[in-house]
């Protein structure tokens, strides 16, 4: 079979920045807070391969580690909304009726919050932290998981073998778990890639407006918001963390992209 | 239609409804103590409890969701901390410039969007199809206040052609015009990549149709039969887009505010969460859920407007 | 008056429709009837300048003198709906769903006679009731999915008819209608273009219609054009194994009863149409045909003159 070409790209660019992150965990080429005044706003050169900041600190190596903080961020976030909203799914198709109208009804009203406003809500009430950031990401997930879940599950519900598990005396619960969970896999695994892409998005702005990450654990986002004030004596600061983001979102968008098409051939939209 | 109009208006109050409970709760239920939020670690005990007492903090819950709620629904949004001054004339002073940047954006995201999603799709397979769709993919990616900051970069810091933020007023109309172009472009630009992804797959569906090929039949130019006939019948999806997208737009205006300095309610927000004053907080989430919200039930109402067999049914 | 020479419309090896050639002259009434996939439509849409984007289209095509040969969309747009109009298979799709009828009819003559708005609508309501539609000034404000499929077709006839065209093509306009108002369809297409003086180009799959409707026919197979002649003679006595085949070899070409209400489809030739690549390169109906000569895949068989009639087959060679 052949892959698709946004498979292909989504797939180089996401292991780029995976491959980054994961470095940065064993080896950076300095240390990331490693202050020297003395030498700020380096120029690109063989020691510092895209210059220093103003505070004389490695932008390679802060990007790396930007790139670390961002993946886990998105992970804990997709990984915590993204259960909960796939099992809020899985009981509203199980159950039906009045309970299905209400888990849908309540993913309604969460729409209503964009990632932003909640997390302003946290930082008002707890003071903002990258904790919040993170709980913030993860409650848009639950309706959004939990829409595609129901869908997908509601599928599997009117199958062969589901009618069969029935028959065989097993209860919903049961034939949820083993059963419907299995094979709605593939839409929700396609989602979740495609609201990493979203989280990363998400943390980068709320970082960039102080909500995130505090000083001084390096993310993109915040990179960006302290190059912000030293826009007119150091515009490439304002440079590379932007391209970070986009590339990692891009990946991610691109290859959940990629795996929609290659996954449901009933979609396989016009391009 | 009647019925129609009757279960969309319910379901807008109760979802309203809902909106204002999960505000509330966040905002007071939450392990935490306002009081002491606001007053900080060194406040004294006797000032905290007149801070409490003037919150209200000693009423019951209901109570004081209650009053919120009926306070909020005749204007009165309570007293800022930090202004001391009531929240709904801080709102007022701050919302012209929101809604200038919000719907000069929308109506930029939106003019831009239908243009080069419609020409992408008229040009299927082509070179302008595919160079709209590389640059919107790219779009898509871009985060609005990056895209902001290099507009900054280029237009106000290198080329000096416009202002790098701030707001004039509307006293000075040119001024104003000439400060809300940056903004504009980069809350739209992201959006825009979105909504144009959106037509062009919409207008490629459409332009399959039958009713495409009567039209092309009656003679008509390619240009009237995309944006008379592929159009409208294309919007049934973009719409919809369109109305999640408001609900982006707004919150996007948050951000961007903050980049541009521009002095509208996303500022408030931020000087407000400063501050620690959470009865403007949580007015101003109030407010912007309630935006996001209506704009969903518009967009309901929209779908029978654009479709009369939707009206027949509804 | 169209002039069709050697008309060619293929998609990379498979020819939809190969060189035909054909005249049709002011009041012509031609049928064109053979099995789906014959190519047909593609006839039609080609009089249109509307073969599909991926075709390649050769031969020459010229309307009244002119040549439409790699003529380009805007010299098409000139000749869409003045010159020739066409009416699709799909009534119920083929008005859009968001337009009131009466705009859909008005809208050709706005822009293309230059009538002002009411004019129009005076015109569309005229033609409304030139095509017998019922209750005309209240459907002028219908919506399409609030009619009939027979009052649909109807919209889409004075549609077609709104600018005055010196040829209409009718593509199957009965196919997807119910049993009983077929009839009716067809005696208003043929009445309309009698009384207009206007060529009408008849694709069907009813024989009996085309029988009605048309005086000359077209028989098409694979592409090819392999009889033509004068409707009652051809259908009376059919020259081309094919248009036998077609016919159910039966000599009277009165209307087939109608069974339980069901349209009389074309008897059905043993074997199935193959695909367009696979189709030889002689006779396209070598493979089925019954009387098929050792040289009939290969050799493509001439147009010949059988005395005001007109037939491909090499089965007809030296005799007949
Ligand atoms: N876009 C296309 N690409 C390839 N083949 C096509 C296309 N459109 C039509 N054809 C082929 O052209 C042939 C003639 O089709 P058509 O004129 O519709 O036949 P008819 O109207 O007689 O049923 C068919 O075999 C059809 O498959
Ligand atoms: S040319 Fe040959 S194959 Fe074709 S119809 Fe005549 S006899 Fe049959
Ligand atoms: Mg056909």
């Amino acid at each position: 079979m052949k892959l698709p070409v946004n498979l292909l790209i989504g797939a180089v660019l996401v292991a780029l920045v995976l491959g980054a992150a994961a470095l940065s965990l064993l080896w950076t080429p300095h240390d990331f807070t490693q202050l020297n005044v003395r030498n700020k706003f380096a120029a690109p050169d063989a020691t510092y391969w895209l210059g220093t900041d103003q505070l004389g600190r490695d932008l390679v190596s802060q990007l790396t580690a930007g790139a670390r903080n961002s993946m886990a961020v998105a992970l804990a976030a997709v990984l915590l909304g993204g259960s909960i909203g796939t099992a809020l799914g899985l009981l509203a198709a199980a159950i039906g009726g009045w309970v299905e109208d209400l888990v849908m009804r309540i993913a309604d009203i969460g729409f209503a919050f964009p990632a932003l406003l909640f997390a302003i809500m946290l930082a008002a009430v707890f003071g903002p932290s990258l904790t919040n950031a993170v709980l913030a990401i993860a409650f848009i997930n639950i309706p959004v998981f939990a829409r595609v879940a129901r869908a997908a599950a509601n599928q599997v519900w009117t199958r062969e073998y589901v009618a069969a598990a029935r028959a065989a005396g097993l209860n919903r619960f049961a034939i949820s778990k083993d059963h419907i969970l299995p094979n709605i896999a593939a839409p929700v695994i396609v989602q979740a890639t495609i609201e990493f892409a979203v989280a990363i998005l998400a943390e980068a702005a709320l970082s960039y407006l102080g909500l995130g990450a505090q000083p001084p654990s390096p993310t993109w986002g915040r990179m960006l918001s302290e190059a912000q004030t030293l826009m007119y004596q150091a515009p490439q600061l304002a440079v590379y963390p932007g391209l970070c983001i986009v590339a990692a979102v891009m990946g991610f968008g691109l290859l959940g992209d990629g795996l929609r098409d290659v996954t449901d051939p009933r979609l396989v939209r016009e391009r | 239609m009647g019925y129609f109009l009757l279960r969309r208006s319910v379901g807008f109050i109760l979802t309203l409804f809902a909106v204002s409970v999960v505000v509330f709760a966040v905002m007071n239920v939450l392990p935490g103590d306002p009081a002491l939020t606001i007053l900080g670690l060194d406040a004294t005990e006797d000032a905290l409890a007149a801070l409490r007492d003037q919150l209200g903090l000693n009423d019951p819950l209901l109570t004081r969701y209650w009053s919120w709620v009926t306070n909020a629904l005749t204007g009165d949004f309570g007293v800022s901390h930090s202004f001391r001054v009531p929240v709904a004339g801080l709102i007022a002073e701050r919302l012209p410039m929101t809604i200038s940047l919000a719907v000069s954006g929308m109506i930029f995201t939106v003019v831009l969007a239908l243009v080069l999603g419609i020409a992408a799709a008229a040009n299927h397979r082509k070179a302008g199809d595919w160079g709209i769709m590389f640059v919107s993919q790219l779009g898509i990616a871009v985060p609005a206040f990056w895209l902001a900051m290099l507009l900054v970069l280029v237009f106000a810091v290198n080329l000096r052609w416009l202002p790098p933020g701030g707001f004039p007023g509307w006293s000075d109309p040119v001024a104003a015009m000439r400060a809300l172009i940056l903004p504009t472009v980069a809350l739209a630009l992201v959006q825009s990549s979105v909504l144009a992804r959106v037509t062009r797959s919409s207008a490629l569906e459409v332009m399959r149709q039958d009713y495409v090929r009567t039209a092309r039949a009656s003679g008509f130019s390619r240009r009237r039969v995309l944006w008379r006939h592929v159009l409208p019948n294309a919007l049934v999806p973009i719409v919809t887009i369109v109305g999640m997208q408001f609900a982006a737009l707004v919150t996007g205006t948050i951000v961007i505010e903050n980049v541009f300095y521009l002095p509208g309610l996303g500022r408030l927000i931020f000087q407000s969460i400063a501050n620690r004053d959470l009865p403007t907080v949580q007015a101003l989430v109030m407010l912007f859920a309630a935006i996001v919200v209506t704009a969903n039930f518009i967009v309901d109402l929209l779908y029978v407007v654009i479709d009369p067999r939707l009206k027949a049914r509804a | 008056m169209f002039e069709l020479d050697q008309l060619s419309v293929s998609f990379g090896t498979a020819t939809a429709l190969r060189e035909a050639t054909l005249t049709i002259r002011p009041g012509d009434r031609l049928g064109v009837v053979g099995e789906s996939g014959s190519g047909k439509t593609m006839l039609g849409l080609s009089l249109m300048g509307m073969a599909p984007d991926a075709a390649q289209v050769t031969g020459r095509l010229t309307v009244d003198g002119q040549e439409m040969t790699g003529a380009g969309e805007a010299d098409w747009q000139r000749l869409r709906a003045r010159k020739v109009a066409m009416i699709f298979q799909e009534p119920m799709s083929a008005l859009n769903p968001l337009r009131r009828v009466g705009d859909t009819v008005a809208d050709p003559l706005r822009i293309h006679m230059g009538l002002s708005a009411a004019e129009a609508d005076a015109r569309a309501l005229d033609l409304f009731r030139e095509v017998g539609m019922p209750d005309p000034e209240a459907r002028l404000r219908q919506f399409p999915h609030e009619m009939s499929g027979g009052q649909r077709q109807r919209v889409l006839i004075a549609l077609a008819l709104a600018c005055d065209p010196a040829l209409l093509i009718a593509d199957e306009p009965t196919t997807a209608l119910d049993a009983n108002i077929r009839l009716r369809i067809t005696d208003l297409l043929a009445r309309l273009a009698d009384q207009r003086g206007m060529a009408l180009l008849f694709i069907s799959h009813d024989l009996a219609a085309v029988a009605r409707a048309t005086t000359e026919i077209a028989v098409m197979y694979g592409g090819d054009i392999v009889e033509r002649g004068a409707t009652p003679a051809v259908l009376k006595d059919p020259a081309h194994p094919y248009t036998r085949g077609l016919l159910g070899a039966r000599p009277d070409p009165a209307p087939q009863p109608r069974r339980n209400g069901k349209r009389p489809r074309l008897p059905t030739i043993p074997g199935t149409v193959p695909a367009l690549g696979d189709l030889a390169p002689g006779c396209r109906f070598s493979g089925r045909c019954p009387v098929e000569l050792a040289h009939c895949a290969t050799v493509r068989p001439e147009m010949r003159d059988l005395g005001g009639r007109f037939a491909a087959c090499h089965a007809l060679e030296g005799g007949a």
